[in-house]
């Protein structure tokens, strides 16, 4: 039988990181943006910043086949940007990989 | 039945839809549009559409087993005469030493016309007959619902649960017209009138008269909109909402609907009867009818990602 006070659980290890982290208000912000004519933007803010998300967009790319880059904003952190309308691909992909939880998305947009 | 009702989820949408056309703001919104009808009517057509299927599958079924030869002498008939044909068949072919093998298929063939005749003529009349029984059926449970409010007052018999629980709702109906729960006040929404101007452009064209209709500024909505949709806009001097892309009217719809969902239907009861107020940085949602107060997200259009030419925005920076 463990007794819960004695575990070595810091239940403040969240907020060490949190506060000035990228992630305002713990959500995942995709969006669509319209280009010129018929193509579209995805855009994915509020990744958390442990993730890698270069090797993110590396695999987004291959996976959607869309081309894809990784913006550096001074108020939103990195953001993930990819081409034409990947919010459907980019949210079950993202739940498959385990990096957000369904309702931690937050999808904008028509 | 209530708890259902008040659910206001997403998810749920589609299906409600084309159960009960009359629930949810989803659906005022698709008032007058017919399009509700039409899914509604085609839900139908699918269903009947998939019993003829039904019926052309079991005959491909029979054309398939029949081809093969062995299996469609060993099938049994149900009909006299088609055994005594086949039998004919039959003899002739063993006759000529089975040689005539093409003869026989044709023959098979025949066969299976009839067949395929007979079985889809006795199908069709048994989805008649049962699609007559089901509305009968119908009819006689909605002439007992209307027995139960009636009758049960003159006798002295036990109540069934089904007839308190009728009454129970038809008094909470009387004495509350509007009440949210139980038939469902309808939250009329008009369309939004959605026409392209141009090749780049959208006018929205009754804007004020839906923030009008749901008693919000239009200044919030228009932040609302243009932060969804990524884009700019602006009221122009006709009342218009001209934005800058091209959107079809179910776009502007969907984001309507999400617009109604988070700022104006009270979060708790779903009342659309609310007041939204501004306090210290923050939007709160009043509920005119139950009272609850609760905070809303506030509308941030968050990251955007350089669209425009970008040789032009150098040079207006430069
Ligand atoms: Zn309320």
């Amino acid at each position: 039988m463990s007794i819960q006070n004695l575990n070595t659980f810091d239940p403040f290890a969240d907020a060490s990181k949190g506060a000035d982290d990228d992630v305002q208000d713990g959500l995942v912000h995709i969006r669509i943006q319209q280009r010129n004519g018929r193509k579209t933007l995805t855009t994915v803010q509020g990744l958390s910043s442990e993730y890698d998300l270069k090797k993110i967009v590396r695999a987004c790319k291959k996976e959607f086949a869309c081309n894809g880059t990784v913006i550096e904003h001074p108020e939103y952190g990195e953001v993930l940007q990819l081409q034409g309308d990947q919010r459907e691909n980019i949210c079950q992909w993202l739940t498959k990989a385990g990096l957000a939880k369904p309702d931690q998305l937050k999808v904008h947009g028509f | 039945m209530a708890e259902d009702e008040t659910i206001f989820d997403p998810t749920l949408k589609k299906k409600k839809k084309k159960k009960k056309a009359t629930f949810d703001i989803d659906a005022a919104l698709a008032e007058g549009n017919d399009s509700l009808d039409g899914n509604t009517l085609s839900g139908e057509n699918d269903a009947l559409v998939a019993n003829d299927e039904n019926d052309d599958a079991n005959a491909d079924i029979d054309l398939d087993f029949t081809k093969q030869k062995k299996k469609k002498k060993k099938k049994p008939f149900s009909t006299d005469d088609l055994e005594a044909a086949l039998n004919d068949v039959k003899d002739e072919t063993s006759g000529l030493e089975g040689t005539n093998q093409d003869e026989e298929i044709i023959d098979d063939n025949f066969d299976l016309d009839f067949n395929k005749l007979k079985k889809k003529k006795k199908s069709k009349k048994k989805d008649l007959d049962e699609i007559m029984a089901e509305v009968d059926d119908k009819a006689e449970d909605k002439e007992n619902v209307d027995d139960n409010a009636i009758t049960w007052s003159g006798s002295d018999r036990d109540y069934t649960y089904e007839e308190l629980l009728n009454r129970a709702f038809e008094i909470m109906r009387d004495k509350n017209p509007d009440m949210a729960a139980g038939k469902k006040q309808k939250f009329v929404m008009r369309p939004p009138q959605v026409v392209k101007i141009g090749a780049k452009k959208t006018s929205f064209a009754n804007f004020t008269e839906i923030c009008k209709m749901l008693h919000r500024q239009p200044k919030h909505l228009l932040d609302f909109l243009l932060a969804e949709l990524g884009t700019s806009g602006s009221v122009d001097g006709n009342s218009q909402l001209i934005i800058k892309g091209r959107f079809q009217q179910k776009q502007i719809e969907n984001v309507l609907r999400r617009y109604i969902k988070e700022y104006v239907t009270c979060h708790t009861c779903r009342s659309p009867d609310t007041i939204l107020q501004k306090d210290t940085r923050l939007f709160f949602l009043q509920c005119e009818t139950c009272g609850s107060r609760c905070s809303v997200a506030s509308i941030k259009s968050g990251f955007q990602a350089v669209t425009s030419k970008r040789a032009a925005m150098r040079a207006k920076t430069a």
